[in-house]
């Protein structure tokens, strides 16, 4: 087993995030509907946060509140990174709402949410 | 089980459901594996010992997939 | 087809040079890692004396990195101000009468609507006061265990939610319009200010709480400035996430509506 795990804790879990980011790139190349590409917006920022929060572990390590007796400072995970992924996440839903906001507009003025047909109506225009 | 070897599952469950939802058609169907793909991004963060995170993310992940489902009204459900 | 050969191409090509040279990353649970070195010892060993309280996510966000959630909740506002930006002329759509779509052929309305077999009276007196329980909970015992400021605005965001939708016709608790609840985020950040400038009233450095001027020994204000801080974030967030929603609905038709 230990193989694996050494396998795994020296390129396994970063090859894997990587895999998820480019797999939420392809969506946005890809689709051609305005509502999936936010949400492979969104699928991306999910990869990044676990990239950051998996350099941020430690082996046999417990969750960053105090307990009485540790004051050890190798049986904590790191607190910096758990501070910066909070804000990262809630900045993401403003992000996603703006999105939306503009979404509902360009509805409203060329009456369809597809690519190839906005662009035909925009040179239409 | 090791910690690194229920990541790697978990991780490999997310990859999974990223392909469903680019390789789909119907909206509806998308926006519901999107709320799955928030669920089990939430589980991930348990397991990496981050409970602050993965309550925050418990919280907006329901709160966008209702944003999302609120626009859904007002667009086609289907899509090319 | 074009876009699919590019993008095959650019996963293919990533994916091999990450699996080939990825050797400057450290390996995942060592404890020799720059990441663990330099200042996360220090907030890990001298938490508890700067700041009296156990939990260490909240000593950095809230303590020793102050700016940056400030700046946070600002920008949480300005995305609120955006969205009233861009959604802020005359809705067209009440002006006209949509005939329903071709699933509703015979009946009206598709039968009863969904809405009108839940039962208003136990949602209200049962689930939200359960969830705006928690979310106080989780408030207040923010220092202590997992929680916080964010986590508690967008519960008690999330039990607005549930009153607005799950009956629209009968008439909510609060009624918000758009502006009304982007000045409540304003408030938000006003106070998280307030706090700032009174500690600089008073003598010290902008959010330096051991210096704020109330009669307490020194070594419990640093729980009083948290607890200040943290309910203008809880205000910033809960008003924003409540303009996005109101934004979107009003110009939203729903197959049930009559006017």
């Amino acid at each position: 087993m230990t193989g694996i795990e050494q396998f795994l804790a020296d390129k396994g879990i970063y090859f894997l995030t990587f895999f998820l980011l480019s797999l939420g790139i392809y969506g946005i190349i890809t689709c051609k509907n305005y509502m999936k590409k936010l949400i492979g917006m969104n699928i991306m920022q999910v990869s990044a946060i676990i990239f950051f929060l998996s350099l941020g572990q430690k082996k046999g390590a417990t969750i960053p509140v105090l307990l009485e007796g540790l004051t050890n400072s190798d049986a904590y995970n790191n607190p910096l990174t758990h501070a910066l992924m909070l804000t990262a996440i809630v900045v993401s839903l403003g992000t996603t709402g703006v999105g939306l906001a503009l979404l509902t507009r360009i509805k409203e003025k060329f009456g369809s949410v597809e690519e190839e047909e906005i662009i035909r109506r925009q040179d239409k225009l | 089980m090791p910690t690194l070897v229920l990541e790697a599952i978990l991780l490999l469950a997310l990859i999974i459901i990223t392909m469903a939802v680019i390789f789909n058609r119907d909206l509806l169907i998308v926006i519901i594996t999107y709320c799955a793909f928030s669920f089990i991004a939430m589980f991930l963060y348990i397991v990496m010992g981050a409970p602050d995170v993965a309550f925050t993310e418990a919280v907006i992940g329901v709160i966008s997939t209702i944003y999302f489902i609120i626009t859904l009204k007002k667009i086609d459900r289907r899509c090319k | 087809m074009m876009r699919k050969v590019i993008g095959i191409l650019l996963i293919v090509l990533g994916l091999g040079y990450v699996f080939v040279s990825f050797d400057f990353l450290p390996a995942i649970g060592d404890s020799s890692a720059p990441a663990h070195k330099h200042v996360s010892d220090y907030y890990i060993e001298n938490a508890l004396k700067d700041t009296n309280s156990p939990n260490l996510v909240t000593a950095v966000l809230a303590d020793y990195r102050g700016f940056d959630t400030l700046l946070e909740t600002t920008v949480m506002f300005s995305a609120g101000v955006c969205v009233v930006m861009i959604l802020g002329s005359k809705s067209p759509l009440r002006k006209r009468y949509l005939v329903p779509k071709e699933i509703l052929k015979g009946k009206p309305y598709g039968g009863i609507p969904a809405y009108k077999t839940v039962n208003k009276d136990v949602m209200t007196t049962l689930i939200e006061i359960l969830i705006l329980l928690y979310a106080i909970y989780v408030l207040l015992h923010g220092e202590v265990g997992p929680g916080g400021g964010f986590q508690a605005g967008a519960l008690i965001a999330l039990a607005y939610i549930v009153n607005v939708m799950v009956a629209p016709d009968i008439k909510p608790l609060f009624k918000f319009t758009k502006i009304n609840a982007v000045a409540a985020a304003g408030i938000g950040v006003f106070i998280y200010a307030f706090t700032g400038l009174l500690t600089m009233f008073a003598g010290g450095a902008f959010l330096e709480y051991g210096k704020l001027p109330f009669p307490i020994p020194e070594n419990d204000l640093h729980p009083v400035g948290i607890m200040m801080i943290e309910t203008g974030v809880a205000i910033g967030v809960m008003a924003t996430i409540i303009t996005i929603l109101i934004a979107i609905i009003e110009r939203v038709r729903f197959d049930d509506d009559r006017n």
